[in-house]
């Protein structure tokens, strides 16, 4: 339990100026959710490490936590309690963040991160009506690991997912009134941040400012240094770029030779995926692809990553079938898997073999290693993936 | 002044236009409504003669006196008293000057429009098998008809309210029971069966209006022989569900009903009906021309649902925008917080919006007990949303709620019983509501609004700019349809789970709704704190009332 409190990383604030407070500052609504997110997770954590004892210590943590999360406007509230965050609720926040006229890149991301808060309030609820001290507990780590959904995950290259996931990779990194410019060429100011369709490709600072204006959560995959200017590139970086009308520094294709190709699941598989990845992954890893409020998962760009990081096809069936969908784990069939693993593997241009791609784990797979296919041509030349039928 | 005096002129020129314009010897001078003024009634300016005011199933006017600019001064017209033993959802039914509405329980009242004095009332007692509900009654032929809690469809005398004929509809009086409107269609009553939670099969059935004489039956689960029937294990399909009960559109250009059918069954139990389980949870397009209605094609919206989730917003036909171009549509939307957009000619899906939160819905309940969002009274229900030409959105309301969910190893059917194979999940955290309005041209929200309370009062829209809609905590208010504001509201102090309707009486246009106490499905425990709302308080729990409003 302890461990995924750690993991919460801290926030991406840049720019320093006090947000201006007349249109409705969506970064700073991410910002005050996780606040009080964090605070409900104290007061679960303190608990839990603490030497309480007696129920009713662990009631009060319980409803100061709901009260964290809820708000004063929810009829879970109970006020006399106390509140460690803002009164507003995570919930609160988020649901003025939904309030809008049309959708970003990042609603999403908002949306997931409601479903969780959500989640983790109806934890809360439970444990308040339990009798017995492990039930109490059940619920509390169950709303604790929900919780951690909504932050995201901190990877080497940056958080991923949830309402960190979000500051770091889309629009919802940049606070009122500051710089905005394309994502898809370099910038010619600092500081200012890149954007393309609503996903974060960079931010750039000026270099005499970067050593103390790097926040500490920032996601950063690479940095460069232009001139006067530091561009730190965001953990989706690759992703925004796909988005740009032109091919630009990001995606540069380097082909590696490779001998043997493997062929490992079938076509009726790979089609029957179609249908489990738009129903259960599109909403964060993109129609194209690329990734939106997840990283891309197929083309140049994933497979170099994927070679990069030495990933077989034994990573990637542990990652599809324990982790994803990352709102929701393990909620599929084992064939939805094993289809939607095919699927991604026809989209990065694997050709069909003649045995399936297995539903139980098999030691066979650890030995295919990930990364771009030689001598096959990609049906999206640009984005390095292949059309699956 | 002026500005109303003119309003009137233009809008009795408009009603004149209508009566000489229609089909011959129909409009306001006919004594009922027969088959070319049904088939006319989406653009009657005065009356509001099927639940949702035409067979394309949309709540929607073009023109009217109350506009967004004036909206702002409604004031409460008249207000009627009506039996309280449970919530009202009935869907207001207007003609020449009369206003026919029911109870929970079924009596049925013909009042006055323009001054909501009661003309008639019809009592009457059933048996009740699981809850009380009633959505409204049909008009045709000197004829009121209702569809009862104890499976009878009566015809009553308009004039006097005294039954002319009573006949037992339901096939199994045991599990089924009738909520919805029986809707007129030729010289048939189309009415659905609510049996879906109880270990029924669902069905379609037409009856002569003349005499309630069943004409046919169309089963929304496929027996032996039947395509569709290899989607159940076993004899699953025996006890699966897929009842008819939320309402259904018609387009009579291509004799073809739109209806949907419910969730499957046992409910929460998912391991002894292996399969998609069809037809439920699907939409469903009949050709009803000939003698037996012929399938043209169905979409599963949630194939092997094991949630509850069935498809409870009634079909809305409409042609929108997508992309550029303009499209016949249809548009259905489920309890599990799906908003969906259908090609009306082939069902192919254009869009799934999300318009609630959704959460582990693809785990199937268990033993230990799961989350899941929406709860099963969650996303979108039974009164549906509006179209509006004018800004090419859909208006439709939803419920924020998550539950935990639980199911047992086996489901026993006992008839007149729930047959759930588990347990109607639990709310747990907040429980919340959205209006929404979907851009139907990119599919994505124009506006949204996050409101404090549930929200299933259905969406009527104008032509000129204005949305209505209720929610559970009896705010019946008016949206800016462009941009989302609040223009005008009103506290009635009771639940709100029934569609507005609006017509024209002594020339002045009025809007009504009704409101009464909030029944089991959406007993909400602030109501008990008398539970503030935009305006005044959860104060009259135990009324039930017909409101109507009018510019001053
Ligand atoms: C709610 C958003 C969400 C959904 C839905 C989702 N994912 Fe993910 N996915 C993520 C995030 C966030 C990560 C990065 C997690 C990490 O690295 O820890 C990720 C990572 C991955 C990766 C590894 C990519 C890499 O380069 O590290 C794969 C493969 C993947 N997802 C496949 C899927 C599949 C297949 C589905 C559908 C069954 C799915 N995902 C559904 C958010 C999602």
């Amino acid at each position: 339990m302890r461990t995924i409190a750690l993991s919460l990383v801290a926030v991406l604030v840049l720019g320093g100026a006090a947000p201006a407070r007349s249109a409705p500052d969506d970064h700073a609504g991410a910002i005050a959710a996780l606040a009080d997110m964090r605070a409900a997770i104290a007061e679960i954590v303190r608990i839990e490490d603490g030497y309480a004892v007696g129920h009713a210590a662990y009631l009060r943590a319980a409803h100061r936590a709901m009260n964290a999360l809820v708000g004063r406007r929810d009829d879970g509230y109970a006020a006399s309690f106390g509140d460690p965050g803002d009164g507003v609720g995570t919930l609160g926040h988020l649901d003025r963040m939904l309030d809008q006229t049309g959708s970003s890149q990042w609603t999403p991301a908002v949306q997931g991160a409601k479903a969780n808060v959500l989640a983790a309030a109806a934890n809360l609820q439970s444990a308040l009506g339990q009798k017995q001290m492990e039930d109490y507990q059940a619920d509390l780590t169950r709303a604790l690991a929900s919780l951690a959904l909504v932050a995201g995950r901190s990877t080497e290259g940056g958080v991923l997912g949830g309402l960190n996931g979000a500051l770091a990779n889309t629009s919802l990194a940049v606070p009122v009134g500051a710089s905005v410019v394309s994502g898809c060429a370099a910038p010619k100011s600092a500081p200012a941040y890149g954007v393309v369709a609503g996903k974060l490709a960079y931010v750039a600072l000026p270099r005499s400012a970067a050593a103390t204006a790097i926040p500490a959560g920032l996601g950063v995959s690479r940095v460069e240094l232009l001139g006067d200017t530091v561009v730190l590139y965001a953990p989706l970086a690759r992703a925004a770029a796909a988005s740009c009308s032109k091919v630009s520094r990001l995606q540069r294709t380097r082909v590696v030779a490779r001998t043997s190709v493997p062929a490992p699941y079938v076509a009726a598989q790979a089609h029957a995926g179609i249908k489990v990845y738009a129903r259960a992954c599109l909403q964060c890893h993109g129609a194209d692809l690329q990734g939106t409020a997840g990283p891309g998962v197929a083309g140049t760009d994933f497979l170099k990553n994927a070679q990069q990081n030495k990933w077989t096809l034994s990573e990637l069936r542990t990652t599809i079938f324990e982790n994803m969908p990352f709102s929701n784990p393990g909620s599929l069939t084992p064939k939805e898997y094993a289809d939607v693993t095919a699927f991604l593997l026809a989209a990065n241009c694997y050709p069909a073999g003649s045995t399936p791609f297995p539903a139980t784990a098999s030691p066979a797979l650890k030995t295919v290693k990930l990364g771009p296919i030689p001598g096959v041509k990609p049906t999206n030349a640009k984005l390095g993936t292949c059309t699956v039928r | 002044m002026s500005q109303r005096v003119l309003a009137l002129t233009i809008l009795s020129v408009f009603v004149a236009t209508i009566s000489v314009a229609g089909p011959a010897g129909v409009g306001a001078q006919s004594a009922w409504p027969t088959a070319s003024v049904y088939a006319a009634a989406d653009k009657d300016a005065a009356n509001w003669i099927l639940p949702a005011r035409g067979y394309s199933g949309n709540r929607y006017v073009a023109g009217g006196q109350i506009t967004a600019a004036n909206v702002g001064t409604l004031k409460k017209a008249w207000t009627a008293n009506v039996d309280a033993r449970g919530p009202l959802e009935t869907a207001p039914i207007v003609w020449n000057g009369t206003m026919y509405v029911t109870s929970s329980h079924n009596d049925v009242y013909a009042l006055d429009a323009q001054t909501g004095a009661v003309k008639w009332h019809f009592p009457y007692k059933p048996h009740v098998i699981a809850f009380s509900a009633n959505r409204g009654v049909a008009l045709g032929d000197g004829k009121v008809y209702e569809a009862t809690l104890d499976g009878h469809l009566i015809a009553l005398d308009a004039a006097t309210g005294k039954p002319v004929w009573n006949v037992v509809a339901a096939h199994d009086l045991s599990n089924t029971f009738y909520t919805m409107q029986p809707v007129p269609y030729k010289n048939m009553l189309l009415l659905g069966a609510s049996n879906g939670d109880w270990g029924g099969i669902g069905y379609l059935s037409a009856f002569d209006a003349a005499t309630g004489k069943r004409l046919w039956d169309w089963n929304a689960i496929p027996g032996p022989g039947e395509p569709g029937h290899n989607t159940w294990s076993g004899d699953s399909w025996k006890r699966g569900g897929g009842a008819i009960w939320s309402g259904l559109a018609i387009d009579p250009a291509t004799e073809t009903v739109y209806v949907d059918a419910g969730n499957p069954q046992p409910d929460f139990l998912g391991t002894i009906r292996k399969g998609t389980n069809l037809y439920t949870n699907s939409m469903i397009a009949l050709d009803v021309s000939g003698a037996k209605p012929k399938l043209k094609w169905y979409h599963q919206f949630i194939p092997h649902d094991t949630h509850d989730w069935d498809p409870a917003m009634p079909p809305v036909l409409f042609t929108g925008t997508v992309n550029g171009a303009s499209r016949n549509l249809v548009a259905a939307g489920d309890k599990g917080g799906n908003f969906w957009v259908l090609d009306a000619g082939t069902g192919a899906q254009v869009y799934r919006v999300a318009v609630s939160t959704q959460k582990g819905q693809n785990t199937e309940p268990n033993r230990k007990g799961n989350i899941a969002c929406p709860n099963t009274n969650g996303g979108v229900e039974f009164n549906g949303g509006s179209y509006l030409r004018e800004t090419n959105a859909f208006y439709v309301p939803s419920v924020d709620q998550c539950g935990i969910w639980k199911s047992q190893g086996t489901a026993t059917y006992v008839s007149g019983q729930f047959y759930l194979g588990g347990a109607f999940p639990a709310q747990y955290g907040p429980s919340t509501g959205y209006m929404n309005a979907v851009d139907i041209g990119t599919g994505k929200f124009l506006w949204r609004k996050h409101l404090a309370y549930p929200q299933i009062g259905g969406a009527l829209s104008t032509s000129t700019g204005v949305v209505f809609t209720g929610g559970v905590d009896g705010d019946f208010a008016a949206y800016d349809a462009k941009g989302g504001n609040v223009l005008w509201h009103y506290a009635t102090g009771m639940t709100i789970q029934a569609p507005a309707a609006t017509y024209v009486a002594g020339e002045k246009q009025f809007v009504v709704v009704a409101a009464g106490p909030a029944g089991v499905n959406f007993a909400d425990p602030r109501f008990s704190k008398g539970a503030p709302t935009l305006e005044g308080k959860y104060s009259h729990p135990t009324s039930a009332v017909i409101t109507a409003f009018t510019l001053p």
